[in-house]
């Protein structure tokens, strides 16, 4: 109900911002806004879905039936609880290393590299 | 160790090695509950238990409870006695991370470690027994444990599922630690490896070398990898093939990364080029992190600047792993140690990414069960 309102608004100013470019266009940019207004409306749709979703989560976690708590603990607690048990400290975003920008970043890591001027 | 002091509480499975390790270590009990409590297989797994036979095989009067369903532990430490002792580790997961313990505990024992230990020797997820030998060995150096008896020795190699390896690992007993300064991380001088295979054709280890070295070659010449084919009994009971890599520095830090195949039945065939480009990549990685002490040895590096002499001791390290976060809270918990951590920006200078300098004065842990001579 929002929408058309806004719409209106938003094609009067452009009609008004495009008498003064071009007045042939005004055919094409009115279909255009209409396949804009369809494509908000679609996405006002589909968020308010998601919203009830994420309401819908949050009763049942919390009371079932008006009586009982769910105890739920969070994903993320649960998982470092019963995780693997390992030193091992993985590489999470590895770099490309083909590139040369990457290859020079741990040049002087080497003896082959720059040292310092003390050295 | 005397007294009675009051037990630690903690829930689940993670880290239940640094728990055992650090309560033998202070001499304070824990209770572990709800270990996997919700899973389908609730309790313990068998290379846990295994791992807490180990620990009542080295100590002397420690008292171990369990309750029926394996999901509460409660562990009173006993005395770390050591001598020889022998050990079946479960196939489930390699001596690596058997052995990661024993490192943090055999300088602390009654009498000199000679322990082995058999079972898998190289696998995908703990450090292989290759890399401790070639990374926390030198370290455990830097502390003060040398001598002709500190030997970490693989007999036969054993690989995923089916096992079969055995190992030998003899550590000397110290009294005190030296603090160290390990501030300076250097420049690598060589790169070193291991290439092997068991039950595959010995060419296998030789392709892997050649991948792996075609991409370090670029930063630098002196590369030796070694190919190690096991025959025989000395090959364990599966099939597989791996590579680990270790970097020198110029003052003596070790920087390392491994691959190993799929296990024999699990997932698709890895093809010994792709396994040995994976891992000089992974190498890269490491070396990009970079620090005095290499991702997997940071916890046992800060274990043993806590049990130093009190005096400052000093590290530099690349980002700290999550497991050595955890880490250091329990050593917080157990000592009532606080590092001090300063962060270090890599700036402008083509060293690799960010690093962290961690700072402890040692609690003064002193060996008192030791012998003397």
């Amino acid at each position: 109900k929002k929408f058309p309102e806004s719409s209106k608004v938003a094609s009067g100013q452009r009609l008004g911002s495009e008498n003064l470019i071009d007045e042939t266009s005004d055919v094409e940019d009115l279909l255009k806004e209409e396949e804009d207004y369809k494509e908000e409306n679609n996405y006002s749709t589909e968020t308010s879905v998601t919203e009830d979703n994420e309401e819908e989560d949050g009763d049942s976690r919390e009371e079932l039936g008006g009586l009982f708590r769910v105890s739920q603990p969070s994903r993320e607690c649960k998982h470092k609880l019963d995780s693997l048990d390992c030193s091992r400290f993985h590489v999470e975003a590895p770099h490309d290393w083909d590139l040369e920008e990457v290859m020079n970043s741990i040049r002087d890591c080497f003896v082959t590299g720059k040292w310092e001027d003390d050295k | 160790m005397a007294t009675q002091s009051h037990s630690l509480s903690y829930a689940g499975c993670n880290f239940l090695r640094q728990r055992l390790v650090l309560s033998t270590l202070s001499g304070r009990p824990v209770k572990i509950r709800r270990i996997r409590a919700r899973d389908d297989n609730p309790g313990l797994r068998d290379f846990e238990a295994s791992f807490i036979r180990l620990l009542d095989k080295i100590t002397n009067g420690s008292r171990i409870e369990i309750n029926q369903t394996g999901t509460t532990l409660y562990y009173q430490p006993g005395l770390l006695y050591g001598g020889s002792v022998e050990h079946d580790c479960s196939v489930l997961r390699s001596i690596g991370y058997y052995l990661e313990s024993l490192l943090c505990l055999a300088p602390f024992m009654k009498h000199p470690l000679r322990i082995v230990l058999r079972g898998v020797t190289n696998d995908q997820v703990d450090p292989s027994v290759d890399v401790l030998k070639a990374t926390a060995l030198p370290l455990l150096k830097q502390f003060g444990i040398d001598g002709e008896s500190f030997e970490l020795k693989v007999v036969r190699r054993g690989m995923p599922p089916g096992g079969g390896g055995e190992v030998f690992f003899s550590c000397p007993v110290r009294k005190v630690l030296k603090p160290v300064q390990l501030t300076d991380p250097g420049k690598i001088k060589r790169i070193r490896g291991i290439a092997y295979s068991v039950r595959v054709s010995p060419q296998m280890a030789n392709r892997i070398v050649d991948s792996a070295r075609s991409i370090l070659n670029k930063f630098i010449p002196d590369i030796y990898i070694y190919t190690d084919h096991m025959k025989g009994v000395s090959s364990g009971k599966s099939p597989g093939f791996g590579l680990s890599l270790v970097a020198e520095t110029t003052t003596g830090a070790f920087l390392s990364a491994e691959l190993a195949s799929n296990p024999q039945g699990q997932g698709a065939a890895v093809l010994p080029e792709d396994l040995g480009q994976n891992c000089a990549k992974l190498l890269l990685e490491e070396i990009y992190r970079g620090g005095c002490v290499d991702s997997t040895n940071q916890s046992l590096g800060l274990l043993l600047m806590t049990l130093g002499q009190q005096d400052v001791s000093k590290v530099l390290l690349g980002p700290l792993s999550p497991y050595t976060i955890e880490f250091l809270r329990h050593l917080k918990s157990f000592f009532q140690i606080m590092f001090k951590i300063e962060t270090k920006p890599c700036g402008e200078e083509l060293k690799g990414g960010d690093k962290v300098l961690l700072t402890c004065v040692g609690v003064g842990f002193s060996n008192l069960s030791k012998t003397l001579k």
